[in-house]
C-alpha cells in the first residue's frame, strides 16, 4: 500500500515536470522526442556543423571499437540562444574531433539532442537546452549505445 | 552671383533639414510619454500576477482540454505531436508578447513598433488613430493595432487576428479583440496587461499580464526559420529528417 502510494506520487511528480516543461517549450520546438532518462557520450569527427534556426545541427562520424563508423545527427538549440551564451558559428569546423553529450531519440534512430560539446580545443560548452536538468545524465562508463 | 545663389540654396537646405529633424526628434520625454524604446526580456517579477487560464465556453473548454491532453500524452510517450512551431510559423498575437526571445520596442512619430526576436515578428501600433471595423481588417498574425498614451500607459486595441493564430492553443473567433495596457513601473519593470475579449468562445475576458526588464546594450539578432528538420508526419506526429552524411571536403 505504501509502495503503491509512493509510486503514484512519483508519477504525479513526473507528470507535473512534463506539464511544466511542455508549457515552457510551448512557444518553440518540442524536445519531447528525446529520451529524458539517459545520455550518450560520443567521441567523433565532425562532418557538418549547421548554423541555422530554428536549431543548429552537428553531424558526427563515430568509430566503434572495431573501427566501424556510425553517423549521428545531433540537434542543438536556436543559434540565437547559443550566441547569447557565447557560441560562434566558427567554433566547430569540418574534421574537428569533438566529444558530444546527447539525449538519444526515443525512435532509436542515430539522432540525439545535443546537451554539451567538448570542442577540439578542450573547452566544454553547454547548448542552453531549456530545462536541460530534466535530461538525466548517464555516467560515461555506464552508457549503452 | 552664382556662388551667392548656391550659398542661399545650401542655407535653405540646411534650414529645411533642421526643421524636419526637429520634427522627428520629438522625443518621448519631451511629450511626457515614458521612454520604453530599447531591448527587453521577460521578467518574472512579484508585481506580475501569475498566468491565468482562459474561461472558455463549455463546448470549447472540452475541446481545448482534450487537445492539450492528447499533446501532453504524446509528449510523455516521447512521440510529440507536430504543432505550428514544427512548421516554422511565427506565434502572432498575443503569444509573441510572451517574449520567449527578447523584444525590441521602438517609439517613433505616430507609431510604436514591437519586434520579437524569434521569427523576427513585428507588430505596429498606430498612435492616435481610430480602430477599423473588424470586417475591414484582413485577418493576419498580428492584427491591426491602434494605441494612445493615457498618462504613462499605452492603451492598445488589436483586431483582425486569424482564427488559426492561437494563444496557448485556445480557440477564438474572428471577432476576438485584444486590449493592452502597457506601462513602465517605478521598479523598471515594463508590464503588458493583456485582456482578450471574445464573447463567442470566452465566458469572460481572459486577462494575462507579462512583465519585462530592460537588457542594456543588447541588439536583437536576426532569426530566419531556415531549416527545421522536424516535420509533421502523416499521423500528425513530429518526425525527424535525417540527411545523408556529407562527403569529406564538402
Amino acid at each position: 500500500m505504501l509502495i503503491k502510494k509512493r509510486s503514484t506520487g512519483g508519477s504525479l511528480c513526473l507528470a507535473v515536470i512534463i506539464l511544466i516543461t511542455a508549457a515552457a517549450a510551448e512557444a518553440h520546438h518540442s524536445f519531447a522526442m528525446y529520451d529524458h532518462t539517459r545520455t550518450l557520450t560520443l567521441k567523433g569527427t565532425v562532418t557538418k556543423f549547421q548554423w541555422t534556426n530554428p536549431h543548429a545541427y552537428l553531424e558526427l562520424d563515430v568509430k566503434d571499437a572495431k573501427g566501424a563508423v556510425k553517423h549521428y545527427t545531433l540537434e542543438g538549440t536556436s543559434i540565437n540562444m547559443m550566441q547569447r551564451i557565447g557560441w560562434r558559428s566558427n567554433m566547430i569546423k569540418f574534421g574537428d574531433s569533438v566529444k558530444a553529450v546527447m539525449a538519444p531519440a526515443t525512435s532509436g534512430e542515430p539522432v540525439g539532442l545535443l546537451l554539451e560539446v567538448t570542442l577540439a580545443n578542450g573547452e566544454t560548452k553547454p547548448l542552453g537546452v531549456p530545462a536541460s536538468d530534466t535530461f538525466k545524465r548517464t555516467p560515461e562508463q555506464e552508457q549503452k549505445p | 552671383m552664382m556662388s551667392a545663389i548656391r550659398d542661399r540654396l545650401i542655407t535653405a537646405g540646411i534650414l529645411a533639414l533642421t526643421i524636419s529633424l526637429s520634427g522627428m526628434a520629438q522625443t518621448p520625454q519631451a511629450t511626457g510619454v515614458p521612454d520604453i524604446t530599447g531591448s527587453w526580456e521577460r521578467a518574472r517579477d512579484a508585481s506580475i500576477p501569475p498566468a491565468a487560464q482562459p474561461s472558455l465556453k463549455p463546448q470549447y473548454q472540452k475541446e481545448w482540454q482534450a487537445k492539450n491532453q492528447a499533446a501532453r500524452e504524446a509528449s510523455a510517450k516521447g512521440t510529440p505531436l507536430a504543432d505550428r512551431a514544427t512548421m516554422c510559423l511565427p506565434e502572432g498575437m498575443p503569444a509573441m508578447m510572451g517574449a520567449t526571445f527578447p523584444l525590441e520596442i521602438l517609439q517613433s512619430k505616430g507609431q510604436v513598433t514591437i519586434i520579437e526576436e524569434a521569427f523576427t515578428q513585428v507588430r505596429r501600433i498606430l498612435l492616435d488613430q481610430p480602430q477599423k471595423p473588424i470586417d475591414e481588417v484582413e485577418p493576419g498574425f498580428y492584427g491591426h493595432s491602434v494605441g494612445k498614451w493615457e498618462g504613462n500607459t499605452l492603451v492598445v486595441d488589436t483586431v483582425g487576428v486569424r482564427e488559426n493564430v492561437v494563444f496557448q492553443n485556445a480557440p477564438h473567433s474572428a471577432d476576438m479583440r485584444i486590449k493592452e495596457r502597457i506601462s513602465l513601473g517605478a521598479n523598471g519593470i515594463l508590464r503588458d496587461e493583456i485582456t482578450i475579449e471574445d464573447p463567442a468562445t470566452l465566458e469572460k475576458p481572459w486577462i494575462v499580464t507579462f512583465g519585462y526588464r530592460r537588457i542594456p546594450n543588447y541588439t536583437l539578432l536576426e532569426y530566419v526559420c531556415e531549416d527545421n528538420r522536424e516535420f509533421a508526419g502523416d499521423n500528425g506526429q513530429q518526425k525527424f529528417r535525417i540527411d545523408a552524411p556529407d562527403k569529406p571536403g564538402k
